[in-house]
């Protein structure tokens, strides 16, 4: 049959757009349309059927926070996802307690995504709380000095810029907080 | 089988003494493929730039418009748009009209689209490094020069489309489809991944950047450069194509199943479970078109090896048919949720990258730019030695990066996937890993020099012609 887009110009072109749009439409229109989780905002109260919480909106200082993030590329060295893999809730889990795995529920006010896929860098989709102010200062104006050995460039313009260095660090405290999922709420401020 | 064949031997290789009557000017093709070696070097020089920074993390670290974050992505876009688009775009204007028997349509929008083409390249250049970054993944340039590419976009397929409307020949060869399939696939691929991206959020989003992400690699570089592989390997070993019906089965598998695949980018993370599940089925099915693609080069070398020993542009094609066997092995194996679990987000995933971009779409533009350079210049190349120098610098320096990475990644992956070891501990480990990679960019880089040398002496100091 095909043999047709040998000679024929519109044959070939047809043929070449409708196999495309067959998969296409299958896979990026219609998935949302099925799965309703990937647009409705995570909330659960119910202990029983896992860590309770609710995703709020990012506020103004949170948004901005949030395009120094983009603007600086940390995405591409740190991923925000707990993968279902038993050791991603280990390594994103805290002081003994493993962490819960993401949800689509929890990205829904997420533009642009920043899931990532290289991890350069520990992976921060529950870093929300875990280090305080003053560690996020000493650590972005030379991560050494905290963690011998990391290759993460020092962002010395961001410390010495107070309004974006709180911005940032305002977005990185909301990273996994829509899922309650510490033990006594013992989160960092 | 053969009766077929030997017609797309006719379409494909041999018509060169029919359209002596046409003359090319391959102006546009002449600006393209400049364009694309220049940004070759200079991306190059950011390329090691960020892989040097992995080993010496302080490197120009208090310059804000240098630090990592900041140069990749102008070394991803400055590599695939600067330098490998653009050499394929040149490409091919030099090739459609040759197999279509007539003119390019109009060398004047070619022009103008090549202008715009580098108001583009040098747009991010710019933009890139101050951090206006639209924050996906190959979909990094800022909305004005994301416009510009499709304005550019339409006047090439414009051109291209135009010309084969007018062709001589009724039959298409190989290579004319996958040019046409390129043009189609990546005006809605690429408008889905810059545009489209922009109306949703969260996973939605994600889906419809990876559905892009995988397809400018499968729906852009990969039919056009195997378009250029399709016109090149026959040209430069002088053999006719061993099948065109394994062509067609080649073919139009890629334009079905490639599409299907972008999840798999996601696998284990926060998608759906079936759409995972599908995209690692089509990501399976993949390998039907690379092996009906990688079996018809190699049958149309049988019995023409020995021609590797002296002709540089298929030394390149033809290891870079093996490149892109083995990337083409590697993407579907890691589809798989076992191996994914090891290989997904380590150090393995550039060097797979790498192998496909580089080791194999780079290797067919280098060996179609130095085919056609001596030949629309009609000169000689500047240094047939220098060439070969450049294929081995490239190739060695490639396969050390490639190798070392996928060593790298897979510890690192395992390490992972313990978590007793601390993360740190990962990241320490790796580091002998980066400066050898960091060593086999600098061979990589070498073999550019040599390269754009080459093609730039052959330009600029042309040797007369001696028939």
């Amino acid at each position: 049959m095909f043999s047709k887009a040998d000679n024929s110009f519109s044959f070939a072109i047809a043929a070449a757009l409708v196999l495309f749009f067959l998969g296409g439409i299958l896979t990026t229109i219609v998935p949302p349309m099925v799965d309703k989780s990937w647009g409705r905002p995570f909330e659960n109260h119910d202990p029983a059927k896992g860590p309770t919480g609710k995703l709020q909106p990012y506020t103004a200082q949170q948004l901005k926070g949030r395009a120094i993030y983009v603007r600086e590329g940390c995405w591409y060295c740190h991923t925000q996802q707990t993968r279902t893999l038993v050791a991603d809730t280990f390594r994103s889990g805290w002081r003994g307690v493993r962490s819960p795995i993401s949800t689509p529920d929890e990205f829904v006010y997420d533009n642009p995504h920043l899931f990532g896929t290289k991890r350069t860098g520990p992976d921060l989709s529950r870093v929300g709380g875990k280090y305080d102010t003053q560690w996020h200062r000493t650590h972005f104006r030379n991560p050494r000095d905290l963690v011998p050995g990391s290759v993460m460039p020092p962002f010395p313009w961001i410390v010495n810029n107070p309004e974006e260095f709180s911005s940032l660090v305002a977005y990185i405290q909301t990273l996994g907080r829509a899922k309650d999922w510490r033990p006594d709420g013992d989160y960092e401020k | 089988m053969s009766s077929i064949s030997s017609e797309a031997y006719k379409a494909g290789v041999s018509n060169e003494s029919i359209q002596g009557t046409v003359h090319h000017t391959d102006t546009t093709a002449k600006w393209f493929l400049v364009s694309a070696v220049c940004y070759f070097f200079i991306v190059g020089i950011v390329a090691l730039t960020i892989a040097a920074k992995f080993c010496w993390p302080e490197l120009l670290g208090n310059v804000s418009y240098l630090s990592y974050g900041r140069l990749r992505p102008l070394h991803v876009n400055g590599m695939l748009f600067g330098w490998l688009l653009a050499a394929d775009i040149g490409l091919a204007f030099y090739i459609v009209p040759r197999l279509c028997g007539v003119k390019l349509w109009s060398e004047k929008i070619g022009v103008a689209t090549a202008m715009i083409w580098n108001i583009v390249v040098l747009g991010a250049v710019v933009a890139l490094p101050l951090g206006y970054n639209h924050g996906f993944e190959y979909a990094e340039l800022p909305m004005p020069l994301a416009i510009l590419v499709v304005i550019a976009w339409v006047m090439f397929g414009l051109n291209i489309f135009m010309t084969i409307a007018t062709r001589k020949y009724p039959q298409m060869y190989v290579s004319i489809w996958y040019i046409m399939g390129t043009i189609l696939w990546t005006a809605f691929v690429y408008i889905t991944g810059n545009f489209a991206v922009d109306f949703t959020a969260g996973v939605n989003q994600a889906n419809l950047n990876w559905m892009y992400m995988h397809n400018a690699v499968g729906l852009i570089f990969t039919p056009i450069g195997l378009g250029v592989a399709y016109y090149f390997i026959p040209k430069s070993s002088n053999t006719p194509l061993y099948s065109h019906r394994l062509s067609m089965v080649g073919f139009w598998a890629l334009a079905f199943v490639y599409v299907w695949t972008g999840a798999h980018h996601m696998l284990h993370g926060p998608i759906s479970q079936w759409l995972q599940t599908i995209a690692i089925t089509f990501s399976v099915m993949l390998l039907i078109p690379v092996w009906a693609v990688v079996y018809n080069f190699f049958a149309t070398m049988q019995g023409q090896w020995q021609q590797l020993r002296e002709n540089v542009p298929l030394k390149f094609l033809m290891s870079g048919v093996v490149f892109y066997l083995l990337t083409c092995f590697q993407g579907p194996m890691h589809s798989l949720r076992s191996v994914n679990a090891i290989v997904s987000k380590t150090d393995w995933i550039p060097g797979h990258a790498h192998m496909a971009l580089l080791g194999a779409f780079s290797f067919f533009a280098v060996a179609g730019i130095y085919y056609v350079v001596p030949r629309m210049w009609n000169t000689k190349l500047h240094s047939d030695a220098l060439a070969n120098w450049s294929f081995w610098f490239i190739m060695i320096g490639g396969l050390g990066f490639f190798v070392t990475l996928w060593l790298g990644g897979f510890w690192q992956g395992w390490q992972w996937n313990n978590p007793s070891i601390p993360f740190i501990d990962t990241v320490v480990a790796l580091k002998p890993i980066w400066l050898v990679r960091f060593l086999s960019g600098s061979l990589i880089f070498c073999g550019i020099v040599a390269f754009a040398y080459n093609i730039m002496a052959t330009v600029v100091a042309r040797r007369e012609y001696v028939q």
